[in-house]
């Protein structure tokens, strides 16, 4: 009986134990249920932006109905409202954007993790991230005051002449060197997504292991061809991230879009021509919509902008999931 | 007593075969620090030599600098000499790309590339010579049967390399490693992070390619160096201690040092 009254805890030192247990299990019950908190709250902010956003739009969508997306035309004045002309716009820009940012932002990863000597990897890559953080109205007005020109004086003009007898070139780079336009606001877009894709590109490329290049130079690789054939196959998941980052940002642009692409609401082949895009549509034109049914076909702009985010969004999703099918990984 | 080091001296005496590689005063730098202190060494063809001694003395370091896959980092550097086949390989105007073809090297950790199995071996082939489809399939059998491998891949070479077991994998490197047809192969701890029945079969592997390959291997086994190789390099805090034929080195070996390593007294 001696050896099992020592063995078992005094009753003082049991109830504190008790209490010690008790307050950690409300305090843990408080910490699982705010962060549930959190993670449901994400939802149903989501689903708040979309019903305002569908509400919003209701009035548009219910006069012009699936026309709405096939329309070009957009008239204030007569009322008669088409999105094709913004989408068209958005989706030419955020493209041709990406398009150019991507290998350039590749370029300097490898440089930056493989090529570059040491002592200018800071410089360069603390560059690269100050470039994210000039403030879009920044891009706006040097695109409109000093990019716009020098490409209207200069590269516009030699374009036009060198492909104007070339077919199909020739009515992709047409008409009247505006300098505003949509391959102007496609190159400001390029700029700004940039370090996007540059720093979340340069950050995978770290977590690539040392022996994994090390065996592929050990056969005899070249820097290209570890990059091309090791490097950027185990990172692609983290290289599709930062191009989807790149491109959310450069679809949903507002203001830098708006001072160069010339917001005009019509469609031309020509590069070179003024267009628009959904958020410039919207930022320009929000103040002086007069009228319920011209705000309404604004907010519907903002709701199909929405879903292409979410579509290119899910189709990403949908690549990767067969990219990693395919490899087995 | 300080060792000797004369190049002489340091040639095992039953071992009369050619020199593959031969290391002359050979010192190596991490920044300030010297790793190998005037190593002098010569590895004759055709066999494998174990390099033994406790972490951090040198062995793996020596063994990087036979395919200078040291130079990916900047403050790592070698003087002397690393002649293969009588030509300095540390000479500036050796092509780095074409000296690791020649010198193979596999690594303590299993390192598939991110693709096929098949493509894992058939990408360092392509990289140097240009072989029909035929061709190819056949050089990919050809390896994957010497590192043992073909029997349990043979139905799924299109699946990933990264899909296969840790043992399997390294097998894969091996096969890789022989695909390109170096002369001479470097194993970094090959078995470390293995199971027994994948170290036995790996053992198994290297006494079958040292009929064609000169081959040298870094490891913390003694059993292992004393089962694979025909001589033994013991290392210690950056200098060569002991050179000598495997049997000697692990029976009556000439330096207390290696006696009180290989019997476990330190290290």
């Amino acid at each position: 009986m001696t050896i099992v009254s020592e063995a078992t805890p005094s009753s003082d030192s049991m109830r504190s134990r008790d209490a010690t247990v008790r307050r950690f299990a409300l305090t843990d019950t408080v910490f699982r249920e705010s962060t549930r908190f959190s993670a449901i709250l994400v939802l149903l902010i989501l689903g708040g932006v979309a019903i305002s956003l569908f509400a919003g739009s209701w009035e548009a969508l219910s006069k012009f109905g699936f026309s709405f997306l096939t329309t070009e035309s957009w008239n204030p004045v007569t009322e008669n409202f088409g999105a094709l002309s913004p989408i068209y716009g958005t989706i030419v820009t955020s493209g041709i954007a990406i398009l150019i940012a991507v290998p350039i932002g590749i370029g300097i990863a490898v440089f930056l993790t493989e090529l570059c000597p040491r002592p200018l990897r800071r410089p360069i890559g603390i560059a690269v991230e100050l470039l994210a953080g000039i403030p879009s109205i920044i891009y706006g007005i040097w695109g409109l005051f000093v990019f716009a020109p020098f490409l209207q004086t200069t590269i516009q003009p030699f374009i036009i002449n060198l492909f104007h007898d070339v077919p199909g070139l020739s009515s992709l780079f047409a008409g009247p060197p505006y300098g505003i336009g949509l391959l102007t606001s496609s190159l400001i877009l390029a700029i700004m997504v940039l370090p996007f894709i540059t720093s979340i590109t340069k950050d995978v490329f770290d977590t690539v292991p040392a022996v994994l290049k090390e065996s592929a130079y050990g056969i005899g690789c070249t820097t290209w061809e570890v990059t091309r054939r090791v490097v950027i196959p185990y990172t692609r998941v983290g290289i599709m991230g930062g191009v989807m980052l790149g491109l959310g940002r450069a679809l949903g642009e507002t203001m830098a879009v708006t001072f160069v692409i010339g917001n005009a609401h019509r469609i031309s082949a020509s590069l070179f021509a003024p267009a628009t895009t959904i958020s410039a549509t919207i930022a320009n034109e929000f103040t002086e919509a007069d009228g319920s049914l011209y705000t309404s076909s604004l907010v519907a702009l903002g709701l199909i902008l929405f879903v292409i985010t979410f579509i290119i969004l899910a189709i990403a999703r949908y690549m990767l999931m067969r990219i990693d099918a395919r490899t087995g990984a | 007593m300080k060792p000797m080091l004369s190049t002489e001296l340091n040639t095992p005496d039953a071992v009369v075969d050619k020199a593959k590689i031969e290391v002359k005063n050979l010192n190596f730098y991490y920044g300030q620090s010297k790793a190998l202190k005037d190593i002098s060494l010569s590895l004759p063809e055709r066999s494998v030599t174990a390099f033994i001694g406790p972490s951090g003395c040198g062995k793996s370091t020596l063994l990087r600098v036979f395919n200078r896959i040291y130079e990916l980092y900047p403050k790592q550097t070698a003087d002397g000499q690393v002649l293969l086949d009588g030509q300095n390989i540390l000479d500036r105007s050796q092509d780095l790309n074409l000296l690791r073809t020649k010198i193979g090297m596999v690594f303590q950790k299993p390192t598939p590339f991110p693709m096929s199995i098949y493509e894992n071996i058939a990408f360092g082939v392509r990289l140097y010579e240009k072989l029909s489809k035929a061709e190819m399939d056949g050089r990919v059998e050809q390896a994957l049967k010497r590192a043992a491998l073909w029997t349990e891949v043979k139905d799924k070479l299109n699946a990933s390399g990264l899909s296969l077991s840790g043992g399997q994998q390294q097998r894969l490197c091996i096969a890789r490693t022989v695909a390109v047809k170096p002369e001479v192969i470097l194993l970094d701890e090959p078995a470390s992070a293995l199971d027994p029945l994948s170290t036995a079969k790996i053992e198994e592997l290297i006494d079958e390619l040292q009929a064609d390959y000169t081959i040298v291997i870094v490891t913390h086994n003694m059993q292992q160096a004393a089962r694979v190789s025909r001589q033994t390099a013991f290392m210690y805090l950056g200098e060569l201690i002991e050179f000598d034929r495997t049997e000697k080195i692990f029976t009556s070996p000439r330096e207390k040092r290696t006696q009180d390593y290989i019997t476990g007294r330190f290290g």
